[in-house]
């Protein structure tokens, strides 16, 4: 496999082998390896040195189960820290199959034209585009399909991209021309600064990836799938009911955010849940189960129609619906699925846009509840309005444009669905990842209020630092797999599937890794994401959640956040 | 003593004899000291599942012993994020 280099200043590929420090690293450990080498860190986050890296995961591109995730890694606009989005479509395997290790993409020409990138077996075309600039999303596909063909894998920025918004993501073609997005930290933005509209992949007669022991590889595989299909979460609730079955738990628990983080319980959250939404999507036709690559497993994703039965929005996932839902204090699913479908066109991050609106309701720009009022608001950062440039620069920035206090975000990202004075094992994540508040970084919920990998007291402090660590280091060992994170629902309570993976692993690459290779992995990439953060200074100060979680009780259990400095910082001592 | 009761995700009462037959959110008249595990056999769940038991909002063993006006959820074995 090749490193591929497109320099936008000149408009120039080149290809390069991988260095030997890089051999081991796939996804999320390559993109944060590569960033920390090159990239400095106080540099400007949408200027000419940033850079923008797409790295498949370790075992992408081979038939493993679920194992069509890709890494972007760039240093975030939004946070100012380094970033790792983690994405499904199909764009993953064909980067690996096309013999894609990375795709650093960096420089930054000048004017204000937009080009594109085509990847094919003879290698990488850089074109100008001057039909796609200025189109949302799904008609970037749509041409992109009609030029090509319907297997054309794509990766695309919308309007909020090319504006350069603070939460502008970057979104990738699932196999059904449907959108799946790396959402979280401004991405998006890092890409228009680059002037590239759109990359599309075509894997047409690609190598493919190599396995050194097929025989060993396929039986870790088969092994591997039977858990994932056998666990009741991965087998069962997921591929039902999808991720937005959380809505009633975690309310029930009392840590929804509710009418911008004021509250734990919504009275409307069965109107929004996983269980209502199942009904809705089978009496419309939709799908209520859908893979966001082939090859996944356990189908979390789903397609849901509108009223009449037309395509409205797919991938709509738990996070939106909380946060355009019990956040802004909307019940009803049509209008966040109307939500969700501009986030997607657009290509904004959900979670961040949806917090804002929280807090502009705050803020008195439009009432909690108002779904039409929402909807306008919407399309204020569609048209790039100058409230909508406010919007689209996330929850801090229109906080400090609206006067407002109680502003849910860590490292400037927005604080996503699990109020971390209910579940103090995400609070811990929320402080001290190098992301910005971001839970999938070290998903405590899990054990917390899902009693999956065993049962921690969301309330009080005990374990759940260690919690919070344990899931940090594994999850940035998965998030370099190509793995989806929700293999960990299984892997957590099933040793056999965890071995499966490692067996995977050494079976593709001809290696002979333990699980404590695979812990001492995670803990490598934290350690260089951090080192990054504390160049581009960042401190242990940064490591804190607002003030107002420490002040205002969050009914029905009236939890405080009670972590002291010292505690938090303890994180780091491994 | 009376209990707010919901099932979720799929769960209803499978009890015949109860008013709350094939219903997910009821109030229920159980017994003084009935216990987390005694609802769910009293509601005909079956015990393979292992469920999670949300009293007022805190987890609770199955061998928890339930009061008057408590609000129960139990949700078969869920994930996401
Ligand atoms: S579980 Fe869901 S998010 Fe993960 S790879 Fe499968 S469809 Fe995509």
């Amino acid at each position: 496999m090749k490193i591929f280099r497109v320099n936008m200043t000149n408009l120039t590929v080149t290809v390069e082998d991988v260095p030997q420090e890089w051999q081991g690293f796939g996804g999320r450990a390559l993109t944060s390896a590569i960033i920390a080498k090159e990239v400095e860190p106080g540099c400007h986050a949408l200027g000419a040195g940033n850079k923008l890296v797409f790295a498949p995961g370790l075992l992408s591109g081979t038939t493993a189960p679920s194992s069509g995730r890709m890494s972007v890694g760039g240093k975030s606009p939004l946070t100012g820290t380094i970033k790792e989005s983690n994405v499904g479509g199909t764009a993953s395997q064909k980067l690996a199959r096309l013999g894609v290790k990375a795709l650093i993409i960096e420089g930054q020409p000048q004017g204000d034209g937009f080009y594109s990138l085509h990847l094919d077996k003879n290698g990488i075309k850089i074109e100008e585009d001057k039909v796609l600039a200025g189109r949302g999303n799904y008609e970037v596909i749509k041409k992109l399909d009609e030029k090509y063909n319907e297997k054309i894998g794509i990766i695309t920025i919308g309007q909020a991209g090319e504006r350069k918004m603070l939460s502008a993501n970057i979104s990738i073609k699932d196999p059904d021309g449907g959108l799946r997005s790396a959402g979280r930290g401004g991405l998006g933005a890092v890409m228009g600064s680059k002037k590239i509209k759109y990359i599309t992949i075509d894997d047409t007669e690609a190598p493919g990836v190599p396995v050194a022991d097929p025989e060993k590889f396929k039986e870790a595989a088969r092994v591997f799938a039977k858990g994932l299909t056998e666990h009741p979460v991965t087998g069962q609730g997921l591929p039902t009911y999808g991720t937005n079955v959380l809505v009633n738990i975690v309310n029930e628990a009392g840590g929804l955010p509710t009418r911008n983080f004021s509250t734990g319980r919504f009275d409307g959250a069965n109107k929004i849940s996983g269980e209502t939404m199942y009904d809705i999507i089978v009496s419309r036709n939709g799908k209520p189960t859908h893979a966001c690559h082939p090859g996944c497993v356990i189908r979390c994703s789903q397609v849901y129609n509108d009223k009449d039965g037309n395509y409205l929005t797919s991938g709509f996932e738990y996070e939106t619906i909380w946060a355009f839902g019990a956040d802004c204090c909307i019940d009803d699913l049509d209008i966040i699925a109307r939500a969700d479908r501009i986030c997607d066109d657009i290509g904004i991050d959900t979670i961040e846009t949806a917090v804002t609106i929280g807090v502009a309701m705050e803020g008195g720009v439009i009432p909690f509840g108002d779904g039409e009022g929402l909807l306008n608001l919407m399309g204020e950062i569609e048209k790039g309005s100058y409230l909508g440039r406010i919007l689209g620069n996330g929850a801090e920035f229109t906080g400090k444009a609206f006067g407002v206090t109680r502003v849910p975000a860590v490292k400037g990202q927005a604080i996503p669905a699990y109020d971390p004075r209910s579940v103090k094992g995400i609070g811990i994540t929320y402080a001290t990842t190098t992301m910005g508040a971001d839970h999938t970084a070290g998903y405590s919920v899990a054990t917390n209020i899902l009693k999956v990998g065993g049962d921690i007291d969301p309330l009080a402090k005990e374990g759940n630092l260690e919690l919070s660590r344990n899931l940090q280091i594994a999850t940035a060992a998965v998030d370099s797999t190509g793995l989806c994170l929700f293999v960990a629902f299984c892997i957590l309570d099933n040793a056999e599937a965890f071995q499966a993976i490692i067996d995977m692993l050494n079976a593709q690459y001809g290696l002979s890794l333990t699980a404590d290779d695979v812990t001492e992995l995670g803990k490598t990439v934290l350690r260089t994401e951090r080192a990054f953060n504390q160049g581009a200074g960042f401190t242990s100060r940064h490591d804190r959640l607002p003030e107002f979680f420490k002040k205002e009780a969050c009914p029905p259990h009236n939890a405080v956040w009670d972590f002291t400095d010292e505690e938090i910082d303890a994180f780091w001592n491994f | 003593m009376e209990l707010e009761i919901r099932l979720f995700t799929g769960l209803k009462c499978n009890n015949q004899e109860l008013p709350c037959y094939g219903k997910q959110e009821f109030f229920l008249d159980v017994p003084e000291g009935t216990t987390v595990r005694e609802l769910h056999r009293l509601l005909g769940i079956d015990p393979k599942t292992s469920l999670i038991s949300l009293i007022n909002g805190l987890s609770r063993p199955d061998e928890w012993v339930l009061k008057n006006k408590d609000r129960v959820g139990i949700f078969p074995p869920v994930g996401g994020g």
